[in-house]
């Protein structure tokens, strides 16, 4: 029943509003049956027919009013209501295009810049990863008390994968780029050797053929390979026989055995460079090598999908146990690690979660400051129309039909800036996205979608709402006799007016102080990064990667070829210093080594040396701009024939070796060394660290590439100029051509390049934040300006007398200023005190600032009360302007 | 503004629903019966009428349409629906209510 008369009103509403014309022609047919009835009865009765016609109008009244109080019935439905206000609001808003131009053009740049980063949060942080049950997905890590995030043993993660119940399946990963050569240039493809079941875990299944199994993992089954759909189509012209054909990867022949679909994304990888994302090309099979005995090595990522209904602290409290298990089968080897099991999700999006947090509450500062703006300029537009408010409350609009009105009027306003917003969103992500940190996740994923267009419509509403409900309220609250009596000027109301718009422009102040300390400290800690010596000289310094296949050259093959590369680098015109190292600065290289003793030192208990590792060939050092602080670099006698030689970062002098003399001092791997395994330090040069906001250097040390007891895996080139880096890429080129043509130089780009991908994310952070804080000090400037222009007028007679009684020019200015900088005063005090609360959000996104800085909080309070001053200087000239005869007749 | 003044507000309400509760009526056959029943005491002004039948409509309680009449014209006519026929009740307990608590002021 009630669901039929809801239809009944709706059918009827909608009928009054969309078919007006009928529903009128129906009224006036039914009031001339009544009139024809009456008329029928006063015949019948025995009038003559003049008379009884007269009688029955008579009777029937006003035919209009009847109409309209009809109308007004129907009209009971808000939807006409609506409609009448809207146009109203329309009407009046386009009569002035001054106030609105500013206040849509405050809402459009506001709301579009929460519209723009938003969009960035919907795609990272909100949209599911791209895997089918994403969220039973989780990273499985080793953690120390020095690492907390370490790749796993190989025979570790296989018992694990053994033993465990938690997890529906596990996988593991280990970065191997394959050079792929045959027809074209040779090139090499970023890629990840994976245990059978990888894509399994990733409920991912090739597009075509199939994944790894458990044969793959023996050693010697390794010859197979996926391949990513880009790759198939570009190098392969999308070849429908791919499947089963022979391809030449590092000089060996590979068997494709499947290709993945489009879009597939490998879940990421801390170490090494995070390779997130589209841009890996070439998956193939991890095989278990060596002694399962031997488990000292971590290089494994590890990824599984729980069971259903198992949580990752489960699967973690399972792991506990495991390791603990293995820990007593393996005396010694899982001593001080601890297995941590994190949510894919939370791997992939955490580091930039608090980065997009904090923009997203600087943009919201934003908003809140242009709503304060909103309600300021209608506030004063409400005071302009009090008097048109005044009649109409006299005419008999109720309060609460003054309050729609004007609620109308605003949501209106905030609908058009929400309009203009998208526009602006649109343009703006796509600005984001091209400044977005190198490596940022899920990058491409930030789309402007329904979710943006909901979230701008939702703002956009509660703006009006918001700016709009003060005033409206203000305005249904004016007293009527005084409005109208004071001829639109009533005193009383109009203080009220300015005590509220004062609130809001204190509130602005304080607001724009956040943001602008929040930049400050931003810029400070940018300013810190950028000066802190990086260790490296990056300057005219271009850096490639090379891979020489391990079936094409044997150890001593390598070493030979990378000194002659050298050597021939080293004789071009132009390039100053050329060498070969294991990993570049700055690129997430973090390969550790630990469990080595120190001649004659005993480590205490629970102490473990432990040490970066890295090769570097003579030229390295010199190329890279890494100081010597003592002894010397390597040279070239330092190869096999001798003793093995070693170098070491200060840091790691300085711990070790605290008294100054670690120069001669010698190490080795050996429990049980001869006299060969021992490794003399010949040279101590200056630190490095992992990334230029790390807080201090890893002690680090590097072996000679032609000494070292690794393999030499893809290699960085480093080459020295005198100008462009980027002018040595062909002599580069050329001179490996000349020793192998069938080797595809990768990633050549200048060291500068990397350096400042490094600081792209603080970077990026300080340049939104300084527009957010820019964008607020203008309208809290402009929200000054308004009030003080107000109070200026409101106070026009007070001034002419003041100036008829012989006050000064400046006199008047000093009174203007007083009451401007006072609001400012007191917004400042309001910020800095909010900044103080709120220091330790940005607390982790900082170098080298404190939360507090002094020297922030002073300029920013300078800052701000100069703009303060100087928006209120032009009302102050306008007051002293004021000509007192004219002041004075004017009331 | 022709305000039913002789009769108590959202009275004229509960007459009309109560007069088209048997059978619909259009509204002069409406403001007819109601003067007769009364025997002329209550006259219902079209201006009042009207607006009346407007609103009961737009709030559901009756339904109106086109017939008609034994004279052969088209007339609306108005008739309860079933939440109008809800409503006729909740008015007439209520005014039960209200005449008898003004007889008990008037008769003490």
């Amino acid at each position: 029943m009630k669901l039929r008369r809801g239809w009944d009103i709706a059918r009827l509403r909608l009928r009054s509003l969309a078919r007006r014309q009928r529903v009128e022609e129906d009224l006036n047919k039914e009031l001339r049956f009544h009139l024809d009835q009456q008329l029928a009865e006063n015949l019948a009765a025995g009038m003559p027919p003049d008379e009884a016609r007269r009688a029955a109008l008579r009777r029937l009244g006003g035919v209009t009013q009847i109409q309209e109080e009809c109308r007004d019935m129907r009209r009971a439905d808000h939807i006409e209501t609506s409609w009448r206000d809207l146009r109203y609001a329309l009407r009046s808003l386009h009569k002035s295009p001054g106030f609105t131009a500013v206040i849509l053009l405050t809402l459009a740049l506001s709301i579009g810049a929460n519209s723009a980063i938003f969009s960035v949060i919907d795609g990272v942080l909100l949209r599911p990863l791209p895997y089918p049950n994403a969220d039973r997905i989780v990273r499985v890590f080793f953690h120390s008390a020095t690492y907390p995030r370490f790749p796993l043993n190989p025979f570790d993660f296989r018992d694990f994968r053994a033993r465990n119940r938690s997890f529906e399946s596990l996988a593991g990963f280990t970065r191997g780029d394959l050079q792929l050569s045959g027809s074209g240039q040779p090139e090499r493809f970023t890629g990840f050797q994976v245990t059978a079941g990888f894509f399994q875990v990733l409920g991912l299944h090739p597009a075509r053929g199939r994944e790894f199994t458990a044969n793959n993992e023996i050693p010697g089954n390794q010859q197979q390979v996926v391949l990513s759909d880009r790759l198939w189509r570009y190098r392969f012209a999308s070849d429908p026989n791919i499947v089963g054909r022979k391809i030449t990867l590092d000089s060996q022949p590979f068997t494709v055995v499947g290709v993945m679909p489009p879009g597939t994304e490998h879940p990421g990888n801390e170490y090494n460079g995070v390779a997130h994302g589209k841009t890996v090309d070439i998956w193939w099979p991890f095989a278990f090598r060596g002694d399962p005995a031997h488990r000292g090595s971590h290089y494994l990522e590890a990824i599984g999908r729980l069971k259903k209904g198992v949580t990752s602290r489960q699967a973690q409290a399972e792991m506990n146990t495991l390791i603990a298990q293995l820990a007593r089968e393996h005396p010694g080897a899982l001593d001080g690690w601890q297995p941590l099991v994190i949510p894919l999700y939370q791997e992939i999006v955490g580091p930039s979660r608090r980065l997009l947090l904090v923009l997203l509450g600087a943009v919201g500062l934003v908003l809140l400051i242009a709503c304060a703006n909103a309600a300021n300029l209608l506030l004063a537009r409400a005071s302009a129309r009090q008097r048109e408010m005044a009649v109409r409350t006299a005419l008999g609009a109720g309060r609460a039909r003054l309050v729609r009105q004007m609620l109308t009027e605003s949501l209106l306003i905030a609908l058009l800036g929400g309009v203009c917003a998208v526009a602006i969103a649109v343009a703006g992500v796509r600005a984001l996205v091209a400044l977005l940190p190198a490596g940022f996740p899920r990058a491409d994923t930030i789309h402007v979608n329904a979710a943006v267009f909901g979230f701008t419509l939702l703002v956009a509403l509660a703006t009006g709402v918001l700016f709009g409900l003060a005033p409206a309220l203000q305005a249904a609250r004016s007293d009527v006799q005084n409005t109208l009596r004071a001829g639109g000027r009533g005193a009383g109301s109009n203080r009220g007016h300015l005590r509220l718009r004062s609130a809001l422009v204190v509130g602005e102040v304080s607001l724009a102080c956040l943001l602008l300390i929040g930049a400050g400290l931003m810029l400070r800690s940018f300013v810190n990064l950028l000066r802190a010596d990086p260790g490296f000289r990056a300057e005219h310094l271009l850096t490639a990667s090379l891979t020489l296949p391990d079936a094409a050259y044997k150890p001593l093959d390598a070493v030979r070829f990378y000194g002659r590369l050298t050597a021939n680098l080293d004789s071009v015109a132009g390039i100053r210093a050329a060498g070969v190292g294991s990993d570049l600065p700055w690129t997430g290289s973090d390969d550790n080594i630990s469990g080595w003793n120190i001649e004659g030192r005993k480590p205490a208990a629970n102490e473990e040396f432990h040490a970066r590792y890295h090769l570097a060939s003579p030229g390295y050092f010199r190329a890279m701009g890494i100081p010597l602080i003592e002894g010397r670099f390597f040279t070239e006698g330092d190869d096999m024939k001798v003793p093995l030689k070693l170098i070491v970062n200060r840091s790691m002098a300085r711990c070790y070796w605290p008294q100054g003399d670690a120069l001669g001092k010698r190490i080795t791997f050996e429990d049980h060394p001869k006299e060969t395994d021992w490794m003399t330090i010949v040279g101590i040069v200056g630190d490095v660290k992992d990334k230029p906001d790390s807080p201090a250097a890893e002690m680090a040390l590097w072996w000679p590439v032609a000494q070292s007891p690794v393999g030499l895996g893809a290699m960085a080139v480093v080459v020295r100029g005198r100008s462009d880096p980027a002018l040595l890429a062909n002599d580069l080129r050329q001179a490996v051509r000349q020793l192998d043509p069938t080797l595809a130089v990768a990633n050549i780009r200048p060291m500068d390049d990397i350096a400042d991908a490094n600081v792209s994310t603080p970077r990026f952070a300080l340049f939104l934040v300084a527009l957010f804080a820019g964008l607020a000090l203008a309208l809290a400037a402009i929200g000054i300006y308004g009030v003080i222009s107000y109070a200026v007028s409101q106070r026009t007679r007070e001034f002419g007398l003041r100036m008829a009684l012989g006050a000064q020019a400046g006199d008047v200015r000093r009174l203007v200023l007083r009451q401007g900088v006072k609001l400012a005063l007191l917004g400042v005090a309001l910020g800095l005190v909010g900044a103080l609360a709120l220091g330790r959000v940005l607390w982790s996104l900082l170098y080298q600032v404190r939360p507090a800085d002094p020297v922030t909080f002073t300029a920013v309070a300078a800052l701000a009360i100069a703009v303060a001053a100087l928006a209120c200087y032009l009302p102050a000239r306008r007051a002293t302007a004021v000509d007192p005869a004219n002041a004075l007749r004017a009331e | 503004m022709s305000k039913p003044s002789n009769l108590i507000q959202g009275t004229l309400d509960l007459l009309i629903l109560r007069t088209i509760q048997l059978e619909p009526k259009h509204g002069w056959a409406i403001a007819k019966r109601i003067e007769q029943v009364s025997e002329d005491v209550l006259q219902v002004t079209q201006g009042a009428l009207y607006p009346a039948l407007h609103r009961l409509e737009q709030q559901g309680w009756v339904r109106a349409s086109w017939h008609k009449t034994e004279t052969g014209r088209e007339a609306k006519f108005y008739a309860l629906t079933r939440a109008g026929r809800a409503q006729l009740e909740k008015e007439l307990a209520q005014w039960e209510r209200l005449s008898r608590a003004v007889g008990l002021v008037i008769v003490q």
